[in-house]
């Protein structure tokens, strides 16, 4: 196989592997802290289905919810979605319940007391939130926020299940083709190298907030 | 705690010793050994009608076939499912003795395999809805076509010289099932593969819901492909299917899977 045309291929598919963990990013983050809150809300009829949207969401394959996001609209009402549009929405539900439950576990952790002494000093609950709270979740969370971006970023190979061209589905193709499996390792070079990104980003971001130091 | 190491790492060379023996006088004289020797089949277990997992069994038409061939051999025959990606390096070290699985001879497969002969002719065709107004492979232009991705479909697309420009857009699925759901799902307009999988999987059991257009790309065979190292085993293989399509045996299992004898052996 031509070798350059190879990697014009595998540019593409690291095109798209960006673009699906920056989509996903861009609307799975805030719409996981908006389940977070329901999740935590006093009213059962908005936590009890938030619980069992996370239990769905964490305990089914990927896989499945890029086929049923993707499907069932075409099996049920007859509408087509947009291929890439559909594959986002599954990525974005998926990840939005596990961020979820890592901002809960951020906003549990910040203790009673110190909503007691803002109330004390005549703040009100939105900014309680905002400027006390918030800061000190967003320092909590981001270890296990690295974990689940460089998740993210290995997870945008199962997009190819909807037929869209991706680094690794790339890869494979290439190994049979040439019947060998050094594609495979180019591939994995290339989830090394954005994870390095990633994870050199979130070094610089632990640094940024270490402001007590 | 000395002495068991000692003994255990004994123990290990003893049988390490004896299965090198066993294969050694297995992959010498085949017939004359005591217990039969084995010949490990690999297969895609999800590639109906040729192999594939029925009520918890191995079955198939290769399936079929390699027993009988096995059974003339004195060979025990072990199916052992592989990841299709990664045949090649299944077959290379020794995980498998050989790929039998409507296994499409092409240029650059048989440079690296023994091949035998091609026992069976495939052809890709394309499926389409009952009631789609695709008649011809012209009037795919502008249509978006769904297949297998590194299957045969795919190769013979790339070959065809004016439909894969002509296409609106080409979908490479993981497997034929997905991209048959594509079309169920009106997302693609026609699905290109294996003619003798599209008429065992979807027009036997599905005849008023698709169609087949007449026109056909690519012309292939099917063989069985082993190490290029082992051209003995091949070659008794070979000789053995030839011997059972001269008794009449090849023509009987294929009328089982496809309704009449679709081989090639002659």
């Amino acid at each position: 196989m031509d070798v350059v045309a190879l990697a014009i291929e595998f540019w593409g598919g690291t095109v798209t592997a960006l673009e699906v963990f920056f989509l996903t990013l861009f609307f799975a983050l805030p719409l996981g802290l908006v389940i977070a809150m329901g999740r935590m809300s006093h009213n059962p009829l908005i936590r009890v289905p938030i619980y069992y949207y996370i239990l769905f969401m964490r305990g089914t394959p990927l896989l499945l919810q890029l086929i049923i996001v993707f499907y069932a609209p075409s099996y049920i009402f007859g509408i087509n979605l947009n291929r890439f549009s559909a594959a986002i929405l599954a990525y974005v539900l998926n990840y939005a319940a596990y961020f979820s439950e890592i901002f809960r576990g951020g906003i549990q952790s910040i203790p009673v007391g110190q909503y007691e002494a803002a109330q004390v000093l005549g703040f009100n609950r939105r900014t309680t939130f905002m400027r006390i709270v918030l800061p000190q979740v967003v320092k909590r969370i981001t270890l296990p926020m690295s974990n689940e971006f460089t998740t993210l970023i290995k997870d945008t190979a199962l997009i190819s299940t909807l037929a869209i061209v991706e680094v690794f589905r790339i890869a494979k193709s290439a190994s049979s083709a040439s019947v060998s499996i050094v594609p495979l390792f180019v591939a994995g070079g290339i989830y090394l190298t954005l994870n390095a990104c990633v994870t050199k980003f979130f070094v610089w971001f632990e640094k940024k907030q270490d402001y007590y130091r | 705690m000395k002495r068991i190491l000692v003994l255990l790492t004994v123990a290990i060379f003893a049988l390490t010793a004896c299965k090198r023996v066993d294969t050694n006088a297995t992959k010498g004289a085949a017939e004359t050994a005591a217990t039969p020797a084995k010949f490990i089949l690999g297969f895609d277990d999800s590639f109906p009608p040729m192999g594939f997992k029925e009520n918890g069994e191995y079955v198939g038409f290769d399936i079929d076939l390699a027993r009988e061939v096995t059974k003339r051999l004195n060979m025990e025959l072990v199916l052992q499912p592989i990841i299709w990606d990664v045949k090649e390096q299944e077959l290379n070290t020794n995980k498998i003795d050989c790929i039998w699985n409507g296994f499409t001879m092409t240029p650059e497969r048989e440079a690296a395999m023994a091949f035998t002969k091609p026992y069976m002719n495939n052809k890709q065709i394309v499926v389409v809805l009952k009631d789609s107004p695709v008649q011809t492979l012209a009037d795919l232009a502008g249509k978006k076509l769904a297949l297998q991705r590194d299957s045969s479909a795919a190769d013979a697309l790339d070959k065809h010289a004016t439909l894969k420009p002509s296409l609106g857009e080409l979908l490479e699925f993981e497997d034929n099932v997905m991209a048959m759901t594509d079309l169920d799902t009106n997302n693609c307009d026609a699905v290109l593969m294996d003619v003798v999988v599209a008429n065992y999987n979807y027009i036997k059991k599905a005849p008023d819901k698709y169609r087949l257009l007449e026109e056909s790309l690519a012309d292939e065979r099917f063989g069985i492909g082993f190490r290029k190292t082992d051209v003995a085993l091949k070659d008794k293989v070979e000789a053995t299917l030839m011997e059972m399509a001269n008794d009449g045996t090849v023509a009987n299992i294929s009328t089982k899977w496809f309704g009449s004898d679709i081989t090639t052996l002659k």
